[in-house]
């Protein structure tokens, strides 16, 4: 497909709904379903590709994970579609109970999560959905970092049976790994080694800690990044270690930090390795309108800042061992 | 078809009384329930499950059933009375309502057989019964009906309004909604909270086959879910209106919104279902757990 040419750096929603497609081939239990937003979370590709297997449901989120339950119920591998904000904020009834509840074999993409999103602002820019979802009993949870990723993601939440929650990021994101990475639940992966301080990543804030990291290095600090792209079940194992390694951490997350992923990293290091923990996200605020970099700015959540904060947690680090 | 040979009345009518006596074994055993949804209901739980409904307990998952999707999911001791009685399950396990590992207070799919969705939140459930409907339509299973149970309170619910629009988008009739029209909800009454007239007018205009029954009458109710599975469906949805009286079968209960959610003592439980019985023409029969009742539980002032 033309999308592919390395010329034109091809959206992680585009990766979404062409991996659709590509699965639906595979999955013939497979079945998109639509809240009159296709042209923009990118299911209308499946829709293209099989007409019979797309079901518009109109401007209805408790509808459309209602009847996502009553698919499942009957066999069917549902991807309800729909931005973030109203899969989590509008619907989360249906999808605590109707879904969560029986371990349903629903997989839920979150489109248009944090702050890459469109100038639309505090109603659509989903900050809350890694800590909502993450609470829900049966629900696995993952934010991809990449496009290879976010293709692997999608593999393995097929390859579970119950409930999935992915997130899809709208825009082009700087690649981390290449064509045969696969994704495996509740294990994260090593990006970078190093010994002063541990970066933990989700999604595409992962290739913001690659980036800290090279800012790192040059004040002379290794910096050891670990990306999480599950977010639930988490990798304590490789969390404790690493942490144990290098004595302090920051996590980084597209999202809020309360209840979110920098939360998950924190309960982890609580009960495994404490260690100073300063978490980059959004701060217990609205995402506004914006434009993309002044949003990071405004949140503090570019490279700079996270390798400012490695700097903080780095003090208290030598502070305590002093 | 539609009419009943006297045998079979006879038989509803025993399921029927079996399911209102059930039901208040359980909610009194259980300290916890909700009798009022539960009594109202039994009538059509007894005419679906014992003459209407295809359905197996031998084989409670078989491709061709009928589904039922029970969204008024409170009224969950009607219906697990009605799956003990058909044979889904034995009969003693009712009294495991509401315990660890036993009959869930709301329904639970997985781990009871014959509870076709988990439910308990109100107006959730008509979504999921389109959704089975409209999968059943793409496995080409023509013969299969779903039929959703609501309460009238929960027509409240936003959530009903949009699913009832959607079955009527996707053409859905091999779907029969079921509205136990008991006219008390919680803390009063339909009028007085949240009025929900004119109900007809409002399904029509939502673009389904509207069906009014009285819903304590077993033979009309037979002529109603025989017209709705095999009469009626023509590209649309069905729904049922079946008008009731909420707590029926028990005067105290009758029309009480106070008998919405409360679990009698042993003592009202035995005079309650003394009265039960000797409506239905049974030899007087009280309550079976008078003076074995469950240890009370006091955990901080609770139970």
């Amino acid at each position: 497909m033309a999308e592919n040419s390395p010329a034109r750096p091809i959206e992680m929603r585009d990766v979404f709904g062409q991996m659709l497609v590509q699965l639906g081939q595979e999955y013939s239990r497979m079945l998109v379903l639509d809240a009159d937003l296709h042209t923009s979370s990118k299911a209308g590709y499946f829709k293209a590709a099989y007409p019979d297997r797309f079901i518009q449901v109109g401007i209805a989120e408790q509808n459309l994970f209602g009847i996502s339950a009553g698919l499942a119920l009957e066999g069917f591998i549902p991807f309800p579609c729909t931005f973030a904000s109203f899969a989590t904020r509008r619907a989360l009834d249906q999808v605590a109970i109707s879904i969560c509840y029986p371990g349903l074999n629903v997989k839920i993409p979150g489109s248009y999560v944090g702050l890459p999103t469109s100038r639309a602002g505090t109603s659509h820019n989903c900050i809350e959905d890694i800590a909502i979802m993450r609470v829900l009993p049966n629900m696995r949870l993952a934010d991809p970092g990449d496009n290879a990723d976010m293709r692997a993601v999608m593999h393995a939440a097929l390859e579970v049976d119950g409930p999935v929650y992915f997130r899809v990021a709208r825009y082009t994101f700087p690649d981390l790994f290449g064509a045969d990475h696969r994704f495996e639940w509740g294990k994260g992966k090593i990006l970078r080694s190093g010994n002063d301080v541990t970066l933990f990543g989700t999604g595409m804030m992962t290739s913001f800690c690659m980036n800290a990291a090279g800012l790192l290095e040059k004040d002379g600090i290794t910096a050891e990044v670990v990306h999480l792209a599950s977010i639930k079940p988490i990798d304590r194992e490789l969390i404790a270690a690493s942490a144990g390694k290098t004595g302090c951490a920051v996590s980084a997350e597209n999202a809020s930090i309360i209840g979110g992923f920098g939360s998950a990293v924190a309960e982890v290091l609580a009960e495994t390795s404490p260690v100073p923990l300063s978490r980059i996200g959004v701060r217990d605020r609205f995402v506004t309108s914006g434009g993309i970099g002044d949003l990071f700015r405004i949140h503090g959540m570019l490279p700079e800042d996270i390798a400012r904060a490695a700097h903080v947690v780095l003090t208290q680090k030598i502070g305590r061992t002093t | 078809m539609a009419s009943l040979s006297p045998e079979k009345l006879l038989e509803l009518q025993e399921a029927a009384y079996q399911i209102r006596r059930l039901s208040i074994e359980m909610i009194t055993f259980a300290r916890w329930g909700h009798p009022g949804g539960s009594l109202s209901l039994a009538d059509i739980l007894a005419v679906l499950y014992f003459q209407c409904m295809n359905i197996d307990p031998q084989n409670p998952k078989a491709e061709n059933r009928d589904r039922l999707i029970l969204s008024k999911a409170h009224s969950s001791p009607a219906l697990y009375a009605a799956l003990a009685v058909k044979g889904f399950y034995p009969l003693q396990e009712i009294y495991t309502y509401c315990e660890p590992e036993g009959l869930e207070g709301h329904t639970d799919m997985t781990h009871t057989a014959g509870i076709e969705s988990s439910g308990g939140p109100l107006g959730m459930g008509l979504s999921v019964a389109v959704g089975c409907a409209y999968g059943l339509r793409l496995k080409e299973n023509p013969r299969s009906r779903v039929f959703c149970l609501l309460g009238d309170g929960e027509l409240n619910e936003g959530n009903v309004w949009e699913a009832a629009m959607s079955a009527a988008h996707y053409h859905l009739d091999n779907l029969i909604a079921v509205v136990d029209y008991n006219k008390v909800m919680a803390k009063g009454f339909v009028w007085d909270l949240m009025n929900i007239e004119p109900l007809v007018d409002k399904w029509a205009a939502f673009g389904w086959d509207v069906l009014e029954a009285d819903g304590h009458d077993l033979e009309a109710l037979t002529a109603t879910f025989y017209q709705a599975r095999w009469i009626q469906p023509r590209g649309k949805p069905i729904v049922v209106i079946a008008h009731t009286v909420k707590g029926r079968g028990i005067e105290m209960a009758e029309f009480n919104y106070k008998w919405h959610t409360h679990a009698p003592d042993a003592g009202t439980a035995d005079a309650m279902l003394r009265e039960l019985s000797r409506r239905y023409g049974r030899p007087e029969q009280g309550y079976s757990k008078l003076g074995a009742e469950r240890e009370k539980e006091n955990f901080y002032g609770g139970e």
